[in-house]
């Protein structure tokens, strides 16, 4: 293994790389670390879509190198993070393939760049590990500093792609005052949809950026000893990162309406939860008040965004329709590590109860992990509202639904629905399974919006209860992005994470 | 699995989704935060469970359940199940006889009423 573990030997240097490349796998991470803040410094506006269109390849990449990485012995970790970040990576890129802002078109360079070093990298660590195992503490703690660098790699990367879709997005509301000041055709201005779609990309970016900080910089124990460990997963959190990898795999593949539904009411219970834990968390003075009184009504109103989102697509299942196995078995086991540590027999367990059974700061941080990849999962759920092919809807309940739907948008000055019918008296007296109509789609639509924003809100108001002073609440807004300026383009690492030095 | 005992599941099905359906609303009713949640998303996945062990040829449509009380429609689940969860029948039904049996044993404890 000697050869493929060796450190560089100064940060922020990128080797040159000769005809045939010689960089050891130590290298390739540092350069890959060093293109990483360059890109950050290099975050300009107009680098923005060709770095959202490079991100899935990116991180597919990453996960790759981190697979090949052997594994300690004795592991104890319960799920892995970067097929948490894995996923996010996917479902941004489906949604780009999908036709999604910012589409098709070149890719960037920096980003590009990384992925190769990546890939090298993965090659040297197949060919070196074939024939050797992690059997010293030296070569282990060499591999655990390798997954740091690559997970930090990742997160400067996701944070140099958010700045430079702030200042994409500071641009693009420029131009659009310019153009109405100045009376330009509309066909020359930014739409406000592209603005939109700039800020949703950007709190995804943002929750990527946070999952990866939250596995950097740890969640720490309770007990002092043992502060900057990682503490072992326990039974919530690794269901609740099974969980969230499921969700994403079942949205990739034409999900049933079914299991939209269930998606959604897991999401409401995981945000119920969030809720008890919390307030359990502030009784017992692991939290301020005033976190708990702006919390509290924002988890409420997420919790209930997602319920209704759930009661909308069950409109779209008949007796008929299955849930995938795999979504079922992921519920099944958040639902009991819920019940096991929040309930006793006559409901949610009390405060007391809670502080007996769980470390109470550290699994409020989980869930607010949690709550965190919820407002990305909402975005796929309303990525499938709008590129589903295949929904269809008994005509009945959604004649009624599409009518309901095209009244609103006619009070809102939608002329295209007026005088439309949505059924036809065969498809009603047979009650037809039929496409769903433009206006329920809409209504799928506005209310995964709902989510989205309601739950925005709530990891805002939870920001104060997060695992490192870098991480953030998520930020689509136009004003905290136009204030990312060189503070935002500072990053550190942790202590704890520093190399070591050369070793060769 | 044999017909009589597809249509006995679909049965159960039908069962299943009623008592959810009225956890739901009781759920709905009590507003933010209520702990009946956990028992009706149990009762939707069993009954999700329970529709996959189904073949797709199967009608799962049939008569509405009478009942108003999710914790007897649980009981009849689970009786029908006990009829066919032989010691011959599949591992599927045995599981979801579990599943069930310990969602009777929940409602039964207050959550729910």
């Amino acid at each position: 293994m000697a050869c493929w573990h060796a450190w560089r030997t100064s940060y922020g240097k990128r080797t040159p790389v000769s005809p045939t490349d010689r960089r050891t796998v130590g290298e390739l991470l540092a350069d890959c670390d060093a293109l990483a803040r360059e890109t950050l410094l290099d975050a300009t506006f107009d680098r923005a879509p060709a770095m959202v269109r490079s991100w899935n390849q990116l991180v597919g990449l990453a996960a790759e190198l981190w697979t090949a990485l052997p594994s300690a012995p004795d592991n104890r970790s319960g799920s892995d993070p970067m097929e948490r970040l894995r996923v996010v990576g996917e479902a941004i890129g489906r949604s780009v393939r999908a036709g999604h802002w910012p589409g098709q078109g070149p890719t960037d360079e920096h980003l590009t760049q990384i992925g190769d070093n990546l890939s090298r990298a993965r090659h040297l660590v197949e060919r070196h590990s074939r024939n050797s195992q992690p059997t010293t503490l030296e070569t282990q703690a060499q591999l655990q500093e390798f997954r740091s660098e690559l997970m930090h790699t990742l997160y400067v990367a996701a944070h140099g792609t958010a700045v430079a879709l702030g200042a994409y997005v500071t641009d693009l509301q420029d131009r659009l005052r310019t153009g109405t000041r100045r009376r330009q055709p509309l066909a020359e201005r930014p739409t406000a949809l592209e603005i939109t779609s700039a800020r949703g990309i950007i709190a995804r970016f943002d929750g990527f950026e946070q999952l990866a900080a939250a596995h950097l910089f740890g969640i720490t124990s309770a007990n002092p000893d043992q502060t900057r460990v990682t503490a072992p997963f326990t039974r919530l959190e690794s269901a609740l990162a099974a969980w969230e990898i499921q969700a994403y795999r079942t949205l990739a593949d034409r999900p049933d309406p079914a299991d939209l539904v269930r998606l959604a009411r897991v999401q409401a219970l995981i945000t119920s939860t969030t809720g008890i834990l919390t307030e359990a968390a502030a009784t017992n003075g692991h939290i301020d008040g005033a976190v708990i009184r702006r919390l509290t009504p924002a988890l409420e109103a997420s919790e209930a965004a997602w319920n209704r989102t759930a009661k909308r697509w069950a409109e779209l299942t008949n007796p008929a329709s299955r849930t995938d196995p795999s979504l079922i078995s992921a519920a099944s086991e958040v639902r009991a590590a819920i019940s096991a540590i929040a309930t006793n027999r006559t409901g949610w367990a009390t405060p007391d109860q809670l502080a007996a059974r769980v470390d109470l700061p550290n699994t409020v941080k989980s869930l607010h992990l949690s709550m965190i990849a919820a407002v990305d999962i909402a975005y796929v759920v309303r990525d499938t509202a709008v590129d589903h092919p295949g929904l269809i809807a008994p005509a009945r309940i959604i004649g009624m639904r599409a009518q309901g739907e095209a009244e609103l948008a006619i009070e809102q000055g939608e002329t295209r629905y007026e005088g439309v019918t949505w059924t036809t008296p065969h498809q009603i007296a047979a009650n037809q399974l039929i496409p769903l109509p433009e206006p329920a789609r809409r209504g799928l639509i506005n209310l995964a919006d709902s989510v989205i924003a309601t739950t925005n809100r709530a990891v805002a108001a939870a920001a104060q209860l997060d695992t490192s002073r870098l991480t953030r609440s998520i930020r689509s807004d136009h004003a905290t992005h136009r204030g990312r300026s060189f503070e935002s383009r500072q990053m550190t690492r942790p202590q704890s994470q520093t190399p070591k030095g050369p070793c060769r | 699995m044999d017909a009589e005992t597809s249509e006995t599941v679909a049965g159960v099905v039908r069962l299943l989704r009623r008592a959810a359906e009225l956890v739901w609303v009781a759920s709905d009713t009590d507003g933010a935060g209520s702990p009946r949640q956990l028992l009706a998303l149990g009762i939707d996945l069993a009954a999700d469970e329970a529709r996959n062990l189904l073949a797709d040829a199967i009608r799962i449509d049939g008569p509405a359940p009478v009942g108003s009380e999710p914790a007897s429609l649980l009981r009849s689940a689970e009786q029908l199940l006990r009829r066919i969860a032989t010691r011959e029948a599949a591992d599927g039904l045995h599981g979801l006889l579990a599943r069930v049996a310990n969602l009777v044993w929940e409602a039964n404890t207050g959550v729910s009423d």
